[in-house]
């Protein structure tokens, strides 16, 4: 008995609070396999205002965060007629990729301390710590500005499409370069500039297949796995150069 | 189709490594050496990590090595004896080579380490080869006779001498010992096989005939490329071997492309050749370390 109660109990904890008022959205697919072709994808999260009463003021906020990890930031100076690395900043657990959609801009939406709050908006990406004896902001920035040129950072405007009044898409771009682990989906419904409800949806990115386990080789019995390389590579050489030997 | 490489972690074009390995390989059974001078930057700037990239070309070059000195073996153009002696030295290098290159991560000078190194060995060498092989094409053009025998260097009066009957050399085992080291520490931080190194010491240092020299420095970097990958394996975890697999399926074919092409070229043209591609890469570099970069910033996951 004791164990069905607890288990009512996590299914009650787990239905994300106010969500089943004012806002359903779901993911095309709540896990991306990469293979051994993969090139990246795209996730459509779609979802439903309900009771949308003031429609003109709601507004849609798509949010994907990936994994944190620590990410060092050189800066590059001129000693002595050569470039090399200077300055530099660590900054503690910044998520490996972070794409926002929004029905509008930003700053339309929601003023500057609502946004900072939730942590919307590149702007507002921030590390729990930073590591320099130097002002961080130029390093943080160049840390964005790297992230949205390999395509894991991303922030668009007009990213989420109204279908209807109530209906509502965003398409979010997953690149090949992702770091595999626990995304999550954030959704916000926000009116007249504050959250009245949001949801949360974990979507898994992981390594399947030969890839999968490639990997896992190479970090659990990695002398096994470099002798493999080894093994590969002279029996490759060793049977082209028998084939071309045939050829003579 | 693209391939995904899991170590990695990004998706390339599988002709595109297999073309980069082919061009590659073309190069190693042409001179003699590894080419991973040229393959470990051609990757790096194809967006591999630069770990990945150092790691895992040593395998690559240990599979065009092994196909390259097969056809060179059956010929029995090899000193076993002198490899074995470079290789000793060159397993201890590699030890060194690896640990300096973890060292040089943590403080973030990486970069720097192997771009000068590279710009100071290959202008070095390739402008000697240049030099060389130009002055050896003039004297051919005036009918002048083969070069000179070499005058006695101090090194060939050391300690501990060994016969090299291949070789036909009488001479210490100190100069091949610290020329294999210093080979070995170069495969480790440079992702490269050393041949660049290798071919011109066993030529100009130790005064090996020329048509033994490319059998024995390519059994010598087999067995330091294969250190290095194991070791890189081991400790920094950044060896790929799905991208091992399409650059040595390129290298392979190309390697044997390249020894018989070799075999119709003239020794001075070759390494006139070689001399111009080496400095190529090397003053490449150069202006990569004294122009004012794009972006002074980059960024490395991880940290210090």
């Amino acid at each position: 008995m004791r164990f069905v109660v607890l288990t009512t109990a996590a299914l009650l904890v787990a239905t994300p609070a106010g969500a089943s008022e004012d806002l359903v959205s779901g993911l095309s697919q709540d896990t991306v396999e990469i293979t051994s072709n993969y090139t990246g994808t795209d996730i459509v999260v779609f979802g439903a205002i309900e009771r949308p009463e003031e429609v003109g003021s709601n507004d849609i906020v798509v949010v994907v965060r990936g994994p944190t990890a620590d990410m060092t930031v050189r800066q590059k100076e001129w000693v002595a007629g050569i470039w090399i690395n200077h300055d530099q900043a660590k900054l503690v657990a910044m998520p490996t990729f972070y794409y926002l959609a929004s029905t509008r801009t930003l700053d339309h939406i929601a003023p500057a301390f609502t946004l900072e709050r939730y942590a919307l908006g590149l702007d507002n990406i921030a590390p729990t710590r930073i590591v320099s004896h130097h002002d961080p902001e130029p390093f943080r920035q160049a840390l964005i500005r790297h992230k949205q040129a390999e395509g894991v950072y991303g922030e668009v405007p007009g990213g989420v499409e109204l279908l209807s009044p109530t209906l509502f898409r965003a398409r979010i771009p997953v690149a090949a370069t992702v770091t595999p682990g626990q995304y999550n989906v954030d959704v916000y419904l926000l009116r007249d500039g504050t959250v009245i409800s949001a949801q949360s949806t974990p979507l898994y990115i992981q390594q399947t297949g030969l890839e999968r386990r490639l990997y896992n080789l190479a970090h659990v019995e990695p002398l096994w796995y470099g002798v493999l390389t080894v093994l590969m590579a002279s029996l490759l050489g060793w049977l082209s150069a028998a084939a071309f030997r045939r050829n003579e | 189709m693209e391939i995904y490489l899991p170590i990695a972690e990004m998706s390339v074009h599988w002709l595109i490594l297999l073309g980069m390995g082919g061009a590659i390989g073309f190069l190693s059974g042409l001179f003699g050496v590894g080419g991973g001078f040229l393959l470990t930057p051609l990757l790096i700037f194809y967006g591999v990590p630069a770990e990945v990239a150092v790691a895992t070309t040593a395998s690559h070059i240990t599979a065009s090595s092994i196909s390259g000195a097969l056809a060179q073996w059956r010929r029995r153009l090899l000193d076993l004896k002198m490899g074995s002696v470079m290789a000793a030295g060159g397993l201890g290098g590699t030890v060194f080579g690896v640990w300096l290159f973890t060292l040089m991560r943590r403080y973030g000078q990486m970069d720097l380490l192997v771009s000068s190194s590279y710009v100071i060995l290959l202008g070095t060498i390739g402008g000697l080869m240049l030099n060389e092989s130009l002055a050896a094409l003039r004297a051919r053009r005036g009918g002048a006779g083969p070069a000179k025998r070499a005058p006695h260097l101090w090194m060939h009066g050391l300690p501990f001498k060994m016969r090299f009957r291949e070789s036909r050399l009488y001479i210490s085992v100190i100069p091949p010992i610290i020329i294999g080291f210093g080979v070995g520490v170069l495969s480790a931080i440079m992702g490269v096989g050393g041949g660049f190194v290798v071919v011109p010491a066993m030529i100009y240092l130790l005064r090996m005939p020329t048509n033994v020299v490319m059998g024995t420095s390519l059994f010598q970097i087999i067995v330091v490329t294969a250190a290095t990958t194991v070791l890189q394996a081991t400790t920094n975890y950044s060896v790929d071997i799905v991208l091992a697999l399409f650059l040595i399926l390129g290298g392979v074919i190309g390697a044997q492309i390249g020894v018989r092409t070799g075999e119709r070229l003239h020794g001075e043209q070759l390494r006139l050749l070689l001399a111009l591609t080496v400095l190529a890469v090397a003053v490449k570099l150069f202006f990569g370390l004294v122009l004012r970069p794009d972006d002074p910033f980059s960024v490395s996951t991880g940290g210090p």
